[in-house]
């Protein structure tokens, strides 16, 4: 019997690419048929901007690519683009991230659906282009997305859901994906590179329906308002970032039927968190060191795990409290700074005690910073912080009234 | 009745409503002194504007508030406020205000005593009669003493303040219906000691003596005002993306008419006006419309009194502005010269002062005469 | 009577106040100051460019005085942007038209972006947006720059285009210092027109010349890329003047030669109104003093003040390389390399 072969075409056919976080994002960016980005020089997130150039000289995707005078320049100019019916792109690191805030604050507030990378980069002065968080931190109330990935891989996958969910009408939101500097923006690693077809299946056309801002649709978009009406604004978008818990787990149902990827649950991924006593819990690329960490700590017969955050806005309270509750002690790792904040803790050690306040029975919960600047979680430090959480696991609820530092010399 | 006004024993709330940037300077005056004269009783006080009138706009009506209680505690009450809710008096600073007051979109046309509580008053500075003023505010709904503060409005600008005295008339006016709290003493010896001009002081008094007060019944005054209403929707209704529809072709904005911001409007001769353009093209307020003849219409409901059509018009007196508080509708009025020429041209004249009739006219410069005094300066050393 | 509203596939120049189009597509009822000229600025630009336009308002009077209060005047579609982005706004909705018509997701047509600003969003914080989308050639629009000469929306705070001694709230003129503000205006569109030389139009104007300044918008519009057009209005708040004057103080902008009219196509610069005649000798100066006297910003001028304004009016009319365009002045030696006639224009005596 004659078997009929067809040839695949390149779009058909999952391929491998051994591509950066940066690299991988602008693949996403190809397989979304983005319409325009604006590009602006600042490291460590800019590697996106200069394989996506690359791309489109070799006329491999069409995009509108604006080279910005600046970030604020880039973000707005995006901003405008989403707002006449563009699927859009842009990103930024750090300082220049903060440049652009002034758009990046109005584009959540005109529920504007922007996608954007933050390659994670110190504030600097002092100057530093190494990891921190407190960058894409700080579109925390804004009413932004945000999510950390933890390979390029899902660096990939978080693009193509940043869109589906951003532009979904019961959300239309902008999302913010944190790439950790260096070590996932310029690392380059398999990333599998889905079929045009199933990225199709995935990701609907952007549609702004009467919200598109064309002569055919006479609107005003953002009259001035008063006190009279801002409140109710803000209250739509609080809505909507309600909405959008139940919409990135529809997101990644569909996501893990047409690629087989995801992990268990939407928001956060558990790592030998079974029968574990005691728990690590942090966002990004500190997952990698720390999973080594804890499987040296497991053949020592220590019941250790960790969960890694993916999503950071919205925060899913219910399956954070769900999984932390089951633990004796939980060790919050923040990539990040809070100066004066209670018990001096960083930004995600306040939101966990938060969320487990009215829990019954609450683990402690102990701060830990650790790697600012681009330093990494060497073994010695991570086993530092599981002695600490270990003692304090004992100690009762109060021992985790405390931040410490990890890996600073005096 | 009582000339005064009763109060709460615990303080008194007074609200100067004041055409936006051309009474600025004189609304916080009067404030600034209620609260100082009434510290000289060992008093305490606030002044402020409402925000929501800022930035102020030429003309367009604001407010500025002072309150004087008897203690910190009780002024609690009045403070971290956008607006006081009630007020004690409500005092108008140009008396063609009493036709409503339209701040800004969505707040409609309210009546100049809306805040006022009963037995409260109203002071109007004017120099018309008591019974004219009533006649151009709304029907009362509640009782309220009418006072009428003797003199023209005062207008400025923003840099040169024109010190005609008005806040010290309407300073001895207050004093004169709530002395419990601004006594006149207080009000002359205040003055004396900021300006050391014994004309500044006798201006106090000549307030104090001259406003004329009318008790006011429910159901006095006119119905004939628009009704501008609006209820606010909410976030569930609300376009998502702060989106509002525009306008249709054609269309003005029913949300805001903004004709409360003048105190003239124009009058047109159609029989001397050559159609040249210059009113209709010039109008920053697009408050023209063409004619089929191609005459142009004055719009009222739109039209906010600025006096560029009367001042770019090349026929002398085909454009005149005139008091506003002389017209008791916004009704256009180009159909009247249609249907009854005679009868719109004796309108005109009666309105205007000045003759329709075409064989009086000379093409020169129009000089609108009965321009409300403007914020031109003298002290730059030229006529205008 | 009815309005109709048509496409505008081409926008032709207006002949004369006649011909000038009857449909408003910025109507009444906008918060904005009884004589304010920005917002009769705001109601010529749309009339010129018609109903197939998109506009993006930055920060400032011309946003919050007309889309007051979740409220709108604008009959085109239109949208905010921050203060300093007007350059960004353009380029962003230009290019995003551009490319969803190229991919075939929206309908291929002629659509107007006109972004505007204020003198504060546009030649202090935005300058650099705008410089920016003056260089990408391949995209339409016409960013507009109202110049009310302060930030006027902030109750009056000076720019970098408020004239020589002005009072602002920023510079009042108090008993120690008479002038706080000393710094001359930037010449913004002559910056414009002398450093971007793809785009195709850059123009001064005024809303006193209605159909001058409508026609400059529509050549802007109809010659495509990037353009800029700046105009001056008489602001009653800002300036100190009776709302009735705002016309005459337009005119007597150009008249006194403060504000030149003019326009720089694809390279070539004229002059346009009385600017023209100025420069033809055909009209003389009228002395600056006409103007300051009108205004209660001048009002504490001294004599001295008034003569340095003039000296520096007159300055820039005898000695720039373009009146009130381009502000070098050429060395001696220089002149004849770069074939420079000293002597002003003005000055020739007419021949017969």
């Amino acid at each position: 019997m004659a078997v009929e072969v067809r040839e695949k075409q390149p779009s058909d056919v999952e391929t491998e690419q051994l591509a950066t976080g940066c690299e991988a994002i602008a693949e996403a960016i190809r397989l979304a048929d983005v319409d325009v980005m604006a590009a602006y020089p600042i490291r460590p997130y800019d590697g996106v901007m200069q394989a996506a150039a690359k791309l489109i000289a070799n006329g491999k995707m069409d995009v509108e690519y604006i080279v910005a005078d600046g970030e604020h320049s880039q973000f707005e100019i995006v901003k405008h683009a989403c707002a006449v019916g563009s699927r859009v792109f842009v990103g930024s690191s750090g300082v220049g991230w903060f440049y652009a805030m002034e758009a990046i604050a109005v584009t959540a507030g005109l529920r504007l659906p922007v996608v954007a990378i933050c390659g994670n980069r110190a504030l600097d002065d002092p100057g530093a282009f190494g990891c921190e968080h407190n960058d894409a931190l700080a579109v925390r109330d804004l009413g932004w997305l945000l999510c950390w990935a933890e390979t390029a891989q899902e660096s990939l996958d978080f693009a193509l859901t940043a869109w589906r969910v951003g532009e979904d009408k019961r959300v239309s939101l902008p999302v913010a994906i944190g790439l950790d500097g260096a070590f996932l923006t310029h690392s380059q690693q398999i990333v599998k590179i889905p079929t045009q077809s199933a990225v199709n299946s995935f990701l609907p056309k952007f549609d702004l329906g009467d919200r598109l801002l064309h002569p055919d649709n006479p609107i005003t978009i953002a009259p001035q308002v008063d006190q009279d009406w801002l409140m109710e604004i803000r209250m739509q978008n609080d809505q909507a970032m309600r909405k959008a818990l139940e919409v990135i787990a529809e997101a990644h149902a569909d996501f893990k039927r047409l690629f087989g990827r995801g992990g268990e649950n939407p928001y956060l991924d558990e790592y030998m968190t079974d029968d574990a006593e005691v728990v690590f819990i942090g966002q990004g690329t500190l997952s990698l060191p720390m999973k080594v960490a804890i499987r040296k700590l497991r053949k020592e017969g220590h019941k250790v795990g960790l969960v890694r955050l993916k999503w950071f806005r919205p925060f899913a309270t219910a399956d954070v409290v769900k999984s932390l509750s089951r633990f004796k002690a939980v060790g919050v790792i923040d990539r990040d700074y809070s100066f004066g904040s209670p018990f001096y803790g960083g930004v995600l050690y306040n939101e966990i005690r938060s969320a487990m306040y009215s829990v019954e029975k609450r683990p402690t919960i102990v701060g830990f910073i650790a790697a600012l600047g681009g330093r990494e979680i060497e073994q010695p430090m991570a086993r530092e912080m599981f002695d600490k959480l270990t003692a304090a696991a004992s100690g009762g609820l109060r021992s985790g009234d405390i931040t410490h530092w990890i890996g600073v010399r005096n | 009745m009582s000339d005064t006004v009763k109060t709460d024993p615990t303080g008194i709330t007074i609200e100067i409503v004041y055409r936006g940037i051309f009474q600025k300077t004189l609304a916080q005056r009067i404030c600034r002194s209620v609260v100082l004269a009434a510290r000289k009783r060992g008093y305490t006080g606030t002044a402020f504007g409402r925000y929501g009138d800022s930035p102020e706009r030429n003309g367009v009506p604001a407010k500025y508030f002072a309150v004087v209680a008897i203690n910190d505690l009780e002024l609690e009450a009045s403070m971290a406020k956008y607006e006081p809710s009630v007020v004690d008096i409500a005092v108008a600073v140009d008396d063609t205000l009493v036709k409503g007051v339209e701040s800004w979109a969505w707040y409609g046309r309210q009546p100049i005593w809306k805040p006022v509580h009963e037995g409260g008053a109203v002071l109007v500075t004017s120099d018309k009669t008591p019974e004219d003023v009533l006649a151009q505010t709304d029907t009362a709904e509640r009782p309220y003493l009418l006072g009428v503060v003797p003199g023209l409005a005062s207008f400025a600008g923003l840099w040169v303040f024109k010190d005609d005295h008005t806040d010290y008339r309407v300073l001895g006016a207050l004093a004169k219906v709530v002395p419990q709290w601004v006594r006149i003493e207080d009000v002359k010896a205040l003055i004396q000691e900021q300006t050391k001009d014994g004309s500044a002081v006798a201006s106090a008094q000549d307030g104090y003596e001259r406003t004329q007060l009318r008790q006011v019944k429910v159901g006095e005054g006119t119905p004939d005002h628009e009704v501008l209403q609006f209820d606010k929707p909410g976030w569930t209704t609300m376009r998502p993306g702060v989106i509002v529809d525009a306008r249709k072709p054609g269309e003005r904005n029913p949300y805001y008419k903004k004709y409360g911001a003048r105190t003239l409007r124009p009058v047109v001769n159609f029989d001397t006006c050559i159609k040249c353009t210059m009113c209709w093209l010039d109008c920053p307020d697009e408050c023209f419309e063409v004619t089929p003849e191609g005459h142009y219409e004055v719009v009222y409901e739109a039209c906010i009194g600025c006096g560029i059509c009367a001042q770019v018009c090349p026929v002398k007196d085909c454009i005149v502005m005139v008091d506003e508080l002389k017209f008791e509708d916004n009704d256009d009025k180009w159909q009247m010269w249609k249907t009854d020429h005679d009868a719109y041209n004796r309108w005109f004249e009666q309105k205007s002062g000045v003759s329709a009739d075409p064989k009086k006219v000379a093409v020169a410069s129009s000089r609108a005469e009965n321009a409300a005094p403007g914020a031109n300066p003298t002290t730059a050393g030229g006529e205008d | 009577m009815t309005v109709e509203t048509h496409g505008t596939g081409t926008l032709p120049q207006i002949k004369g106040v006649k011909d000038v189009p009857y449909d408003e597509l910025f109507v009444s009822g906008h918060r904005t100051c009884q004589g304010c000229e920005s917002a009769l600025v705001m109601r010529h630009m749309v009339k010129a460019s018609g109903p197939r336009t998109i506009v993006l308002g930055s920060t400032g009077c011309m946003y919050v005085a007309n889309t007051t209060y979740y409220t709108t005047p604008w009959v085109v579609p239109w949208m905010h942007t921050q203060l300093g982005a007007s350059g960004s706004a353009a380029l962003g909705t230009a290019a995003g038209l551009k490319v969803l018509m190229r991919k075939g997701k929206i309908k291929d047509e002629k659509i107007n972006v006109i972004a505007f600003c204020g003198d504060g969003g546009g030649a202090d914080m935005g300058i650099g947006a705008i410089s920016a989308t003056l260089t990408h050639k391949d995209y339409n629009s016409l960013i507009l720059l109202y110049d009310n000469e302060s930030y006027a929306n902030t109750d009056i705070q000076l720019s970098s285009q408020t004239p020589y001694g002005a009072v602002t709230t920023f510079s009042p003129s108090g008993s120690a210092k008479r002038l706080m503000h000393t710094r001359w205006k930037k010449n913004m569109p002559g910056m414009m027109a002398a450093g971007h030389p793809e785009s195709r139009y850059i123009a001064a104007g005024c809303a006193a010349y209605a159909v001058d300044l409508m026609n400059k918008i529509r050549k802007a519009l109809e010659l495509g890329g990037p353009t800029f057009v700046h105009t001056l209005d008489p602001c009653p708040k800002g300036w100190d003047y009776h709302p009735q004057y705002s016309q005459e103080l337009g005119h007597l902008a150009v008249e006194t030669g403060i504000w030149p009219l003019y326009e720089v196509i694809d390279g070539v610069c004229n002059l346009t109104g009385p600017t023209r005649q100025i420069a033809e000798g055909r009209k003389k100066r009228k002395p600056v003093y006409e103007y300051l006297k009108r205004q209660g910003r001048f009002a504490h001028f001294a004599d001295e003040d008034v003569e340095h304004f003039q000296a520096t009016v007159d300055k820039m009319w005898t000695e720039w390389l373009i009146p009130g365009v381009i502000p070098f002045t050429v060395a001696q030696k220089d002149q004849t390399l770069l074939r420079i006639e000293k002597r002003p224009l003005h000055e020739e005596t007419k021949t017969a």
